[in-house]
């Protein structure tokens, strides 16, 4: 079955009748179009948010199926949900990033730099070298800017022209990659 | 597709059960009416209706106001139940405007004609604190319902939904209170009345994100397909 309005209302119909195999293939048929409309709207997010975008859609299209008319067309529906919640997520993005205080250094604890040394430094630097160029592309270059050259937000947005949201995700998952890998080796 | 996606479609589709489709705005505000009517009759009557009703009937300046109360009320019930529906057109949230401003401009056309009846004696203004509470009264399970009602919906502009919502129980509210309160010098109304279902509203639309919130929804769908 094909991305026809006709069709996708006739199966979003039976879903509301409760039939699972019309609801499978209506997710199964909506779910390549809203990855390319989110994509296009959120070009700076990478692929596992994008995909994070896709499963709230859907997961708030199922939530609130009840209130789709089955004498009116069903693309509007799902594009207003999905520009909802599109919107809601960029509110709740600008809310946590007002209250986020980028710090460049952390204070110290105490004078004694025994106390000071944990997380600073790591033992082997070939294997962070290695570790680092596993990365995908833009998680490396932000940490490279961000905490090898220690350039200020900013400055890596200029330089690299993403966003500084986009660059507080990349650090952000590209320490979570690297510390799993290095647990690892 | 990636497996975490596929994986979620598998369980949405799993869990999913037969859904009564929501019936369009006008008839769920036909329901919501239907359920608050007996209940506003029932306080009117407890309270007893004011002496003077049947007298009041024929002065056309209480009733346009009473119709534009219960026309606001009507029509924010029915701009609120349009909000939660994903797709429907938005311009219907401006409907309750027009009801609003006739009812507003036969409140200001009153306190002028008072005015000029009585100078500056008629625009005195009194306390009257029987006017939140009994509209807070006549409007509570009005209020309750469209909650309820509203709940069933999409979360989609929680504060404007909300605010229609109390504009709603309140103008009917206030349709009720002007039965068995005998206040019609126009700027008491205005200042009392009015003010009180303004305040009502903009408050309700303060705590919109408590009452629809899409996490919440969010929620309890996972937790429902989870279990």
């Amino acid at each position: 079955m094909t991305l026809n309005d006709e069709n996708l209302a006739a199966l979003m119909r039976a879903t509301q009748a409760g039939d699972t195999r019309a609801y499978t293939q209506l997710l199964k048929i909506i779910t390549p179009p809203l990855r390319l409309i989110i994509r296009r709207q959120r070009r700076f997010l990478q692929s596992d948010q994008i995909e994070d975008l896709v499963q709230d859609v859907l997961l708030s299209v199922h939530a609130v199926r009840a209130t789709y008319d089955p004498d009116r067309p069903f693309m509007p529906w799902v594009m207003a949900i999905t520009r909802n919640r599109l919107a809601d997520g960029a509110r709740r993005y600008m809310r946590r990033a007002e209250h986020e205080v980028a710090v460049e250094k952390f204070p110290v604890t105490f004078s004694g730099d025994e106390a000071n040394m944990e997380g600073e430094e790591y033992g082997d630097p070939e294997a962070l070298r290695h570790a680092l160029r596993e990365l995908p592309p833009r998680q490396r270059e932000a940490i490279k800017m961000l905490k090898l050259r220690e350039m200020s937000l900013k400055e890596a947005s200029a330089a690299s022209g993403m966003s500084i949201g986009a660059l507080k995700i990349s650090v952000h998952r590209g320490i979570a990659a690297l510390r799993k890998v290095l647990a690892k080796s | 597709m990636a497996p975490d996606t596929d994986q979620l479609i598998q369980s949405l589709a799993k869990s999913v059960r037969p859904v009564r489709p929501l019936s369009c705005p006008w008839l769920r505000v036909a329901g919501w009416l239907a359920l608050a009517t007996p209940y506003m009759a029932m306080v009117v009557f407890a309270m007893s209706p004011r002496g003077d009703l049947a007298a009041k009937m024929s002065d056309w300046h209480f009733v346009i106001e009473q119709l534009a109360a219960l026309a606001t009320g009507l029509t924010a019930g029915l701009a609120a139940f349009a909000s939660v529906v994903p797709g429907y057109c938005r311009k219907i949230i401006i409907a309750p405007m027009v009801p609003l401003a006739i009812w507003l401009a036969t409140l200001g056309e009153g306190c002028v004609a008072d005015w000029l009846r009585w100078g500056p004696e008629g625009l005195s203004l009194r306390p009257d604190w029987l006017c939140l509470p009994a509209i807070v009264l006549v409007g509570a399970v009005p209020a309750m319902v469209m909650v309820v009602m509203l709940r069933r919906g999409a979360p989609l502009t929680p504060h404007v939904t909300t605010a229609l919502g109390a504009l709603a129980a309140a103008g009917l509210g206030n349709f009720g209170l002007r039965l068995f309160h005998p206040q019609d010098a126009s700027l008491m109304v205005l200042v009392w009345q009015f003010g009180t279902i303004f305040a009502l509203s903009v408050l309700a639309g303060c705590v919109g994100r408590f009452i629809l919130d899409w996490r919440a929804l969010l929620r309890a769908t996972r937790a429902k397909i989870a279990g």
